[in-house]
């Protein structure tokens, strides 16, 4: 760390005449040397490309100056902004995933406080929900776009955040949902995103299943040889790959299949020392939050991705003692907010938007509690308590297997039984 | 910009509308005029179910403007099906739309849609190769060594032609020019793992796995001496070890290999390994490989408490953030 300290201050003195003196403060005997010896002679992009962020997030996370706070108002101000103003053209990237920005700053906003998701958010939120998608279901990402199963996820979380408003959750199609899902089924056990043509990965398992149990449409059909599929994609390092042939694990697949898993009420079914060990590999002693696959940068959305796998396995009653809650809230509230633009971000230097804002948020939520389960057939009954010794940002509890409030969740799977 | 938008082309076509409409809708994207236009003509296109050269086209113009757009490429995919059984050349057709998809895939690097079209193209291919997928892919992991799309699909196309011959050959070509690519390695144990599997037992002997396994924990060992800090390295020898080992992590010697890069650490006593005196403690060279030695003493009766000095000081001095997972383990030594 020294090292990179001292890299840091030469490249802001000598190369980039920063103004702002450097807080210089003495070094405790421990950080006088690194404690693993670097092997300098051997410098990759790997390394070079970590090295650059660890010069942006070292002085922010030493910074004495700096409060680890979360800045409440000023997403209030982002989110609420979101919801009031028309988004630039720019984003027309997003055109085909609507309903993920509307889970997005919909989640984000209930997560801060329920209140500020108010009931006309929520008339909206409904309105535009089924106006993309006037037959209830399946729910496309634009209108005149075909369904898709991650569309269908973020629509039915949408609606979900939206509190039954207006009896919206009955104008839901069940039956024509559960028809498309077992229409993009794959005979190997996983989803098609979308008819005829989508990505067959861990992310249509989970999407289909979330979906499902939420609906309470979950058949015997739907999930034939799911369980094959996800334990195949685990691979030799513990974690999840995209799909069922060594796919490189990953904290998004990983989440997905051990979310997905976790509805199947079969995580007993998978290598889960293997599963913890490569979650807990995933935080860095330096940045101090996650990364999404072995030797790659730090990212503040695997708070949730790697952060949420290992709430689900603490609720389940595999171990509390999986990562290190203040070192993550640490990266998350000196690196992934920034007092000039509003909204949470990747790492320093990355622009915040409403996907990172969301997953970060519900990323730092998970630090702040302990999670139980009260009955293992019903993914929805996750319990929580605060931890103790914790800072808290009065965010609203997730329910990680769903991503989104634990008491939504738990009320729309009770309105469907 | 690949395909000019020739609005000439479309006179007859009445563009259908891409907004809801509503009064105070939420998050409403302001669309540019153009977006609109091309947009509305494809919706338009694909409600008539037109099959033509010119929605072909058109869907060129979309996937410039917006490559997630799924629907698109579905309509894209009916298109060419379509016309190509009325091309008179099928395997030509689809040549031509491989290389305008080639061209598609260079400039975005981060897209979802691309690959499921890919594999959809090749399913109705009458006569697809490896080969013909090889340079594209090997451009893409040029510019981005770890892109998970690329190497996702490689893997697949590799199981889908049953041709493993370049494999090896790839992986360590990647290795060679970063040894930390986590990519790489997954890879080379994909193809480690195909190899040796019961499938190809027509071709491989039992001689010739061993070899090849043994040949495998070398190139690790190699791998790992010249960067012993490396989780990726070490994570495929434990591979290695766990599946054709049955997790024995002390086969052949392979403990002393890695206590090399732990110092004398067996040889503190447990005062020295406090977190008070850890900063006497000296400075390492690899803190996977104490784990490494942790774990596999761990598994060994009388071994257990060499594994709990190691997990002692991984959790006080080498891998701090850890300390809950360290001490879990040492709880478990202990019972």
């Amino acid at each position: 760390m020294e090292r990179n300290l001292n890299r840091f201050k030469f490249i802001n003195n000598k190369l980039l005449g920063r103004k702002k003196p450097i807080i210089e403060r003495e070094l405790s005997s421990e950080e006088e040397m690194d404690v693993i010896s670097d092997t300098s002679d051997y410098q990759t992009e790997t390394i070079a490309d970590r090295n650059e962020v660890l010069k942006d997030c070292l002085p922010l996370l030493e910074d004495p100056d700096l409060e680890s706070k979360l800045n409440r108002d000023f997403l209030k101000m982002y989110l609420t902004a979101a919801f009031s103003l028309q988004l630039p053209s720019q984003m027309t990237a997003l055109d085909a995933s609507q309903p993920w920005i509307l889970y997005w700053v919909a989640n984000s906003l209930y997560m801060l406080d329920a209140a500020w998701l108010t009931d006309d958010h929520k008339k909206r939120l409904k309105e535009k929900i089924f106006v993309i998608s006037p037959d209830g279901g399946p729910f496309a990402g634009g209108i005149g776009q075909l369904p898709h199963v991650a569309a269908t996820y973020a629509a039915i979380n949408t609606l979900t955040l939206c509190d039954n408003i207006d009896n919206s959750w009955d104008l839901v199609n069940r039956d024509a949902i559960l028809n498309w899902l077992l229409s993009i089924k794959q005979k190997n056990g996983g989803f098609k995103t979308s008819f005829t043509v989508g990505e067959n990965d861990t992310r249509g398992v989970y999407c289909a299943l979330s979906i499902a149990s939420l609906l309470n449409i979950i058949t015997p059909e739907l999930t034939e040889n799911v369980l094959e599929y996800l334990i195949a994609c685990q691979n030799f390092e513990g974690g999840f790959g995209g799909c069922p042939q060594e796919d490189e694990a990953h904290g998004g697949y990983t989440f997905c299949a051990v979310a997905a898993l976790a509805i199947l009420g079969k995580l007993d079914s998978i290598n889960i020392p293997k599963l913890i060990e490569w979650c807990a590999t995933k935080q860095y002693n330096e940045e101090k939050g996650f990364c999404g696959r072995s030797n790659k940068l730090v990212d503040g959305c695997y708070s949730f991705w790697v952060g949420g796998t290992i709430a689900i396995l603490e609720a389940y009653g595999y171990g509390d003692y999986i990562f290190d809650h203040d070192s993550l809230r640490e990266y998350i509230l000196r690196c992934c907010q920034d007092d000039k633009m509003p909204g949470l971000r990747d790492k320093p230097g990355k622009r915040p938007d409403f996907y990172h804002t969301n997953y970060v948020l519900s990323g730092l939520a998970i630090t702040e509690y302990k999670f139980d389960i009260l009955d293992k057939t019903n993914a929805t009954s996750i319990i929580v308590k605060k931890r103790d010794n914790i800072g808290y940002s009065e965010l609203n509890p997730v329910n990680p297997i769903y991503g989104i409030p634990i008491d939504v969740a738990s009320k729309i799977y009770d309105h469907f039984r | 910009m690949m395909s000019e938008f020739d609005v000439s082309l479309y006179s007859d076509i009445e563009p259908l509308p891409i907004e809801t409409g509503l009064d105070n809708e939420l998050c409403q994207i302001m669309y540019t005029d153009e977006y609109k236009q091309v947009i509305g003509i494809a919706r338009r296109l694909i409600s008539n179910g037109e099959f033509s050269e010119r929605a072909l086209d058109l869907t060129s113009c979309v996937i410039d403007l917006s490559p997630a757009f799924y629907t698109i490429w579905n309509y894209r995919f009916n298109i060419v099906t379509a016309l190509m059984a009325v091309s008179g050349d099928i395997e030509a057709f689809l040549n031509k739309e491989l290389d305008w998809l080639d061209e598609v895939t260079l400039n975005n690097p981060k897209n979802y849609q691309i690959w499921s079209y890919r594999q959809a193209l090749l399913e109705v291919h009458p006569n697809a190769s490896l080969k013909r997928e090889l340079p594209v892919l090997e451009m893409m992991i040029d510019e981005d060594t770890k892109n998970y799309h690329v190497w996702s699909y490689r893997k697949w196309c590799v199981q889908k032609f049953n041709d493993f011959t370049n494999e090896f050959q790839f992986a360590d070509s990647l290795i060679e020019k970063d040894i930390y690519n986590n990519s790489a390695w997954t890879h080379r144990m994909f193809v480690l793992k195909n190899l040796t599997s019961n499938k190809n037992e027509d071709n491989w002997n039992e001689q010739l796995k061993k070899e090849t396994i043994d040949f495998e924990i070398e190139y690790a060992k190699q791998k790992i001496t010249l960067c012993p800090q490396n989780v990726s390295s070490w994570n495929y020898l434990r591979g290695i070890l766990d599946k054709y080992f049955d997790e024995d992590y002390t086969i052949n010697g392979i403990d002393e290999f890695a206590i090399q890069y732990i110092d004398n650490i067996f040889e503190k006593n447990e005062s020295e390994l406090t977190e008070t005196n850890s900063t006497n403690l000296p400075q390492l060279k690899s803190s996977y490989a104490l784990q490494f030695v942790a774990d596999g003493y761990s598994r060994i009766p009388d071994k257990k408490n060499m594994a709990i000095k190691a997990y002692k000081s991984l959790s006080i001095k080498y891998d701090p953030i850890r300390r809950g997972l360290w001490n879990h383990m040492i709880s478990k030594l202990s019972a």
